[in-house]
């Protein structure tokens, strides 16, 4: 881990910290609000201190995650029909593009009068967002090798067992890859429906805080936020290679 | 065993129905070795593709056993050239051999794999994956994967059409070893006049557009054979330069028609 750290990049990011930080303190930068990085650390104790961050942070967390989980079930489950099933994609492919290129963003205020302020508008934005990705990733990834479908065939496979073995083995790198663009963009939503409905969670903490004025504490969310981002990736990528190690590394991804 | 009666293909093309196969009659009996020569585009992998139920005829009669084909017969196994495409990346060679018999209880499935491993020599890879291995070996797991099902009949679609010699003619004395332990019939295309008068009992040409069988010659060279005193012995020879012929061939590139 630490033997494939980049200390390069490691060391321009800590010049840029320092950089800001310097700029700020000599008032060469004279924004009214703009903290440096010191301040920011300071906000972030304060809101690790009152509780307020891991309230937030869990929050966020259970929205985003429960709407991308469920987005990967149907999304995974559909994607798979449309794939295989050549009157289904015919009938409904039409349909489903204009959806996709609605931005998922005028879903939110669609979502916020159908749920209200509340989780489920959360829930229900972080889903629409991921499935797109999710769906057409696995729609794509339904497109098997001639070959190897003939290899079960072949080999007397049952249509069932050419789907469990065969045909969703070989898409697993390509789902893996809608699943995490889906939780990224599951993330990205979950907060945007916190900015404008359900005020809750960490895209609540970051407007609440800059309308009080706490410059500080409102960087500290988006740090939080980008770290989040950080991690939720690397987990799912690190459960996928787990899971799926002999797919992933056929593919070069493990 | 197997055998067709005026088989007759006809594929869709690009500029209409290609007639491929046209009243091909063939017949394969039990434990021979039959290979299917021709050229490139003669029609073989055509013709090996309707006896292994992958390709359904436009005409005629197939059969195995007596019975009619339509679908990959029971006990007839396909082995195809191409072992990148055919092997799953994502299991492990074990894994590979094993694909085709998991609904069997797991110590005879487990005994099946170590028997088809190590009988074209590979017992020691089985826990890598397959494109880590080269080329022949990769082949090698393709044949392991069909004896795993203790096929009745082998049907192989120029299996060592994309090696280099040595491995080639490597895996062509494993596959007679093979054959000669488990009785297998085996139906063997392939474009090389020496591989398949080495390895046959019986070879036929496919010859015209759309193709017929245009020679069906009986191979009673003794085994087992041998990759240097077999293709040096005079009647060796006698068989090569008459599927040459066959196959159009005339005596030195130079010579006047």
């Amino acid at each position: 881990m630490v033997k494939n750290l980049n200390w390069v990049g490691a060391a321009v990011f800590a010049l840029g910290l320092g950089l800001w930080e310097l700029l700020v303190r000599t008032g060469v930068l004279t924004f009214s609000y703009l903290p440096p990085p010191s301040d920011v650390a300071v906000g972030l104790g304060q809101l690790l201190g009152s509780g307020e961050l891991s309230g937030a942070l869990g929050h966020t967390l259970l929205a985003a995650v429960s709407g991308w989980a469920l987005a990967g079930l149907i999304g995974v489950a559909a994607g798979s029909v449309l794939g295989l099933v050549r009157p289904v994609w015919t009938y409904s492919m039409a349909s489903l593009e204009a959806l996709r290129a609605l931005p998922i963003v005028a879903f939110v205020p669609v979502a916020v009068l159908l749920f209200g302020f509340s989780v489920q508008t959360e829930i229900s934005v972080a889903f629409y967002a991921a499935l797109w990705p999710i769906l057409l990733n696995t729609v794509n990834g339904m497109g098997t090798e001639a070959r190897l479908v003939e290899t079960g065939r072949v080999l007397r496979l049952s249509r069932a067992a050419t789907l469990w073995k065969i045909r969703l083995p070989a898409a697993t790198a390509t789902i893996v890859v809608g699943l995490r663009l889906g939780l990224s963009t599951s993330l990205v939503l979950t907060l945007v429906a916190e900015m404008v409905g359900n005020p809750a969670g960490l895209g609540f903490l970051l407007v609440s805080k800059g309308q009080a004025l706490q410059p500080g504490q409102m960087f500290a969310a988006v740090f939080v936020i980008g770290v989040t981002g950080i991690v939720l990736n690397a987990v799912v990528l690190g459960l996928a290679r787990l899971v799926f190690r002999g797919q992933l590394a056929a593919a070069g991804e493990a | 065993m197997i055998s067709c009666e005026d088989l007759t293909v006809t594929l869709p093309g690009a500029s209409g129905p290609v007639h491929i196969l046209d009243k091909v009659r063939f017949s394969v009996d039990k434990g021979e070795f039959v290979s299917v020569l021709g050229t490139s585009g003669s029609g073989k992998t055509t013709l090996l593709r309707v006896l292994g139920g992958l390709q359904p005829a436009t005409g005629g009669r197939v059969s195995c056993d007596g019975a009619g084909i339509s679908g990959p017969p029971d006990g007839v196994v396909t082995v195809f050239q191409d072992y990148t495409h055919s092997l799953l990346p994502w299991r492990t060679v074990r894994r590979n051999v094993a694909l085709g018999i998991e609904k069997l209880p797991k110590s005879e499935r487990e005994g099946r794999v170590d028997d088809a491993l190590a009988m074209v020599g590979l017992s020691e890879r089985g826990d890598e994956y397959p494109w880590r291995l080269s080329g022949g070996m990769q082949q090698r797991v393709q044949i392991a994967r069909a004896l795993a099902m203790r096929p009745r009949v082998l049907l192989m679609d120029e299996p060592f059409g994309a090696l280099d010699a040595m491995t080639k003619a490597a895996l062509q004395d494993q596959l007679q070893q093979v054959q000669e332990l488990t009785g297998t019939t085996v139906v063997f295309v392939t474009h090389d006049v020496e591989e398949a008068v080495y390895l046959s009992d019986r070879l036929v040409v496919l010859r015209g557009s759309p193709a017929n069988i245009g020679l069906s010659l009986d191979v009673p060279l003794p085994r087992p054979r041998d990759q240097v005193v077999t293709k040096e012995r005079a009647d060796y020879l006698e068989l090569r330069h008459e599927v040459y012929e066959a196959l159009g061939h005339r005596v030195g590139p130079w010579s006047k028609t």
